[in-house]
């Protein structure tokens, strides 16, 4: 068993990020984009990497107040990923609805729908709070493993 | 009796197996890391690759309903086990050359297309539109690079082969072996096409980003692999890993394999693996962006391919003057 430990200690190094754009105006993708790219918040260092399909994912982003439009297909790509996972909620309109909150057209706050485990708020939040709430996914996804 | 246990440690421990694995993942997490230190960033640590490894050992395999599940699953597995074996035909100057019973150049020619058919009958097998597209794409890579390293190995074996006395030599111990004697093909005018088209294919065979356009993350979401998770994704990671031993050990081979014996020989050749991987891969990949398909299918049969037919002629044409 401990053996088996050892080696979860060793896989938890390899969290791979997908994101999933709920409607969002970009903001936050931005943001999710100078976690990747600017040297300063490399988020690579902690063994990070986006990958293009839900199937490598470990960790999901999730950006946007998840408009009506969008939301079977974020469902559906959510239901694609295999376990364990675990699920971020980046920006304020995926936690509340932000400035979009009350719209007939959003179906925030998404944990309704999606089981968040960790919340980042700010419009947009700054990198540094992105890279903290990976690192927090990272913790809980440990548990999971 | 004992030559088989011999053929079977060459496959599965060294130079095949454990030993072309660990080092594969070790040059892709330089790889890695040298990148993003040339993007100026901190980047993973080294051993990156073996933590992705064994953190694909921990999820789930996913088959999804519209895929045929047993080539789904079988293609990663040949694929890999297609690389342990070309691992073992490549020999290490003045550390090991490998048993002739086990296959020689063509064997090895055939072996290293078998990654990319796997990824093709992956893409296929998949029921993913993303994965078709990756295997149309893959085909025509494929079809372009394959024609120029056929032509660079026979050209590597006639220059060999007509200095020998013979014709044609397809055998990579005896290139080696005639190189550590008369000089390595690095240097020959006459080679220097050769050398060309190989510095050419081999970005190509590895799939790294000017050539990468069957697994375009950002187009085709990783292409063939979009559909796999799990262990047998691990397996795909497992097969490019040996698969960059076994590129990058042919080009050594054929243009520059070291003259010494013994420990000397075997770190000497850790260390001309290692420059041709950042150098001719990471330098590359960091510096350039993806090409089409159309234009990347235009290049190579282009320049690539004009270089490996003059290659073969100004050999073919030096032999005859020499005669």
């Amino acid at each position: 068993m401990t053996f088996i430990n050892k080696l979860k200690d060793f896989a938890v190094k390899s969290p791979w990020l997908y994101r999933i754009n709920g409607g969002s105006c970009n903001g936050c993708d931005v943001e999710l984009a100078t976690t990747a790219c600017i040297p300063r918040y490399d988020v690579e260092r902690l063994g990070c990497q986006y990958c293009g399909s839900p199937r490598h994912a470990d960790i999901v982003l999730i950006t946007g107040p998840l408009t009506r439009r969008v939301l079977d297909a974020a469902r559906r790509v959510y239901d694609e990923i295999p376990d364990p996972k675990v699920t971020v909620a980046v920006g304020v309109c995926p936690i509340s609805g932000g400035i979009f909150r009350e719209s007939y057209a959003v179906c925030a706050p998404i944990d309704q729908y999606f089981p968040v485990d960790v919340n980042v708020p700010g419009c947009p939040p700054r990198p540094q709070a992105i890279i903290e709430g990976v690192a927090k996914a990272i913790a809980i996804w440990r548990q999971r493993l | 009796m004992t030559s088989q246990i011999a053929t079977l440690l060459a496959v599965l421990l060294f130079p095949g197996g454990l030993f072309a694995l660990v080092l594969g993942l070790a040059l892709k997490g330089a790889d890695r890391r040298v990148a993003a230190r040339l993007q100026g960033r901190v980047g993973p640590p080294l051993i990156q690759p073996f933590f992705d490894l064994i953190k694909l050992g921990f999820k789930r395999t996913m088959v999804p309903t519209e895929a045929s599940e047993t080539v789904f699953l079988a293609a990663p597995l040949v694929g890999s086990v297609a690389m342990l074996i070309s691992a073992a035909l490549i020999p290490i100057a003045g550390v090991y050359a490998p048993d002739t019973e086990l296959g020689n150049l063509l064997v090895l020619l055939y072996l290293l297309a078998v990654p990319g058919i796997c990824l093709m009958l992956a893409g296929s097998a998949s029921g993913s539109p993303y994965g078709a597209i990756g295997f149309s794409r893959e085909m025509a890579l494929m079809l372009a690079y394959e024609g120029p390293i056929v032509l660079i190995v026979a050209a590597v074996g006639m220059r060999t082969g007509m200095a020998e006395g013979h014709w044609v030599t397809f055998s990579l111990t005896e290139i080696v072996r005639y190189q550590q004697v008369h000089g390595w093909f690095l240097f020959d005018p006459i080679m220097w096409p050769a050398v060309a088209a190989f510095a050419f294919f081999y970005p190509a065979n590895l799939g790294i980003v000017p050539f990468d356009i069957p697994e375009a993350e950002t187009e085709v979401l990783e292409g063939p692999l979009l559909e796999y998770s799990g262990p047998a994704l691990g397996l795909f990671k497992v097969m490019s890993a040996l698969k960059a031993v076994v590129v990058l050990g042919l080009g050594i081979a054929l243009f520059l394999p070291l003259p010494f014996t013994g420990p000397l020989a075997f770190v000497g050749w850790l260390v001309e693996i290692v420059v041709l991987m950042l150098v001719g891969v990471t330098a590359l990949r960091v510096s350039a962006g993806r090409m089409r398909i159309d234009q990347a299918f235009v290049f190579f049969l282009k320049w690539p391919l004009l270089l490996a037919i003059a290659s073969v002629a100004a050999v073919a044409l030096a032999a005859g003057g020499a005669s």
